[in-house]
């Protein structure tokens, strides 16, 4: 089935904090990009998608917000909350209608503009079973991690390594904002922030923009020789009550992941040749990966080990960084995993360049408190 | 298109600082109303039960999520006993300052339901704690009828 492409891309390098620019100039820059890249004019896109979450921008309705820095005045702007992954799968969906053939989507981070993010997370949880606590909010990851280490067998000196990993990959990639050569026993020396979970066990926020072209089958090869084909897509959302969802699986990466490989064709997740998942606390690149299918329950701390993530192992995972080494970028995240996965789909990914990348899985988490996620699986045009 | 004059200089920086100063009430509903009404009252916990599927909700809800059942006549005490189902030890505030003392923080999976609460644990060395341990609610004199009537959780 290939109804819908990515035929254009343009993004921000990831940074720590961006001052110099305005949140929307920023979103200005990765547009230009994308138009330019692309060939693409803002008159020819008959509908744009873009993702926000108004604490984020410290603007409710921030979505009003959207469509001048991307030539989309007066024009279909539809917004959803989550993630670049479910924009673009909204985009998805929107060709796949037939009334639509270039949709432009937007993602972005400016986190830096957030004096304490923190409290935005804090607020998301239950107000009344949950926020009256006043908790550090990433205690649930705390909580999260020490029953994940109980209950899969993996150990914390195996997530340390998930750090080093996604840190050493990010020194050859210049769309990171945290590259960095360490070693496992720097993240297991590292402050305490909610036991079993260390600093550096945790991503860190930073700012970047993103802007995809997506086109219907119809058109994407007069925009593009080598378009990127959207094979498969899956977005779920489990039990918003920490109390009684299950603590032992990311079930929402698993059911999202099903509905990816079967609307992509795919009987064996081993066909996957290329992941660029979640990975916002150490322990989740592992349960994520387990999750989904990608290694069997219990196994993904000795695979780390092995080798099998590596770069020049079986399943390369989180060659870009992830958001350990790129940076955490909040809706955009989902969108410089997709970013990464078109590089090296379309073998421009330099000395990150994985040889045979031809179908790549890119798949994202929301954050504590929530269990929602999605999944996209890409496949090169051949 | 695009950027051709950039701020390069550090003291040309500026910004708006802003706040949302928003306040909101958070109606309990049906449910809340009376699992709160029950720990002030009597410090009982009260969950709902579906027929259909046997889960049991903790905090207790008037809907089932998987079956669509209305639970608003399925209603049952519960103990206010439970088993740590995980935990963690907190060193930082929401502000990411040192806490003077370190909380202990878990998730009690309260016996005959599929939930429970996500509490403080007391009276407790945060060495002895582990995945399984068996604890029961401690109340507070003065209840008000929210999660904070229980003061913490302590082993049994």
């Amino acid at each position: 089935m290939r109804k819908a492409a990515i035929v254009g891309m343009g993004y921000t390098v990831p940074q720590t904090i961006t001052p110099q620019l305005s949140y929307r100039e920023m979103i200005f820059e990765a547009a230009v990009k994308a138009y330019e890249n692309s060939g693409i004019h803002p008159k020819d896109v008959q509908s744009f998608i873009c993702v926000s979450e108004d604490f984020l921008e410290g603007v409710s309705i921030f979505d009003e917000y959207v469509p001048d820095q991307l030539g989309a005045n007066l024009k279909s702007v539809h917004t959803i909350s989550a993630d670049g992954i479910f924009a673009i799968i909204s985009g998805f969906l929107q060709i796949l209608t037939g009334k639509f053939d270039i949709v432009l989507v937007e993602a972005h981070s400016k986190a830096s503009n957030i004096l304490n993010p923190n409290e935005v997370i804090a607020f998301a949880q239950d107000p009344v079973y949950n926020q009256p606590l006043r908790l550090n909010p990433h205690y649930i990851a705390g909580l999260e991690m020490n029953r994940f280490l109980y209950s899969s067998g993996n150990t914390r000196e195996q997530c340390a390594k998930v750090v080093v990993k996604n840190k050493k990959n990010a020194l050859k990639n210049p769309l990171s904002a945290y590259p960095a050569k360490i070693e496992i026993e720097d993240v297991l020396n590292s402050a305490l922030l909610s036991d079993p979970l260390r600093k550096m066990d945790k991503s860190q926020h930073a700012d970047a923009a993103c802007v995809f072209i997506l086109a219907s089958e119809k058109i994407a090869k007069s925009i593009t020789p080598n378009p990127i084909w959207i094979k498969g897509a899956g977005w779920c959302s489990d039990d918003p009550s920490l109390e009684t969802r299950n603590w032992d699986e990311a079930v929402y990466a698993k059911l999202s992941a099903r509905q990816a490989y079967k609307m992509a064709g795919i009987q064996n997740p081993k066909q996957i040749n290329l992941a660029e998942i979640d990975d916002s606390y150490s322990y989740k690149e592992l349960q994520h990966l387990e999750s989904m299918g990608l290694c069997r329950k219990g196994e993904s701390g000795l695979l780390l080990e092995e080798g099998y993530f590596e770069h020049d192992g079986s399943l390369p995972v989180n060659i870009s960084g992830g958001n350990l080494g790129a940076g955490f970028l909040f809706e955009a995240s989902g969108a410089f995993k997709i970013v990464e996965l078109i590089l090296q789909l379309s073998k421009e990914a330099g000395c990150r360049q994985v040889k045979n990348a031809s179908l790549g899985l890119a798949q994202v988490w929301r954050g504590v408190p929530t269990a929602t996620g999605a999944v996209i699986i890409l496949e090169r045009e051949d | 298109m695009g950027i051709t004059e950039k701020i390069n200089d550090l003291r040309d920086i500026k910004s708006w600082h802003g706040e949302m100063p928003v306040q909101y009430l958070y109606t309990y509903g049906i449910a809340g109303e009376k699992l709160f009404r029950a720990i002030k009252d009597e410090k009982k916990f009260l969950a709902t039960k579906c027929p259909d599927c046997n889960f049991v909700y903790l905090p207790p809800r008037i809907y089932c999520q998987e079956c669509f059942t209305n639970l608003e006549n399925s209603w049952r005490e519960v103990e206010n006993k439970g088993e740590v189902h995980s935990f963690t030890i907190v060193y930082l505030d929401i502000e990411n300052k040192p806490l003077d003392v370190p909380e202990v923080i878990a998730l009690i999976r309260i016996k005959g339901t599929n939930g429970g609460f996500i509490h403080k644990l007391g009276e407790i060395n945060p060495e002895k704690v582990n995945i399984g341990l068996e604890v029961k609610a401690v109340f507070k004199e003065k209840r008000e009828g929210n999660i904070l009537d229980i003061q913490y959780f302590k082993p049994v």
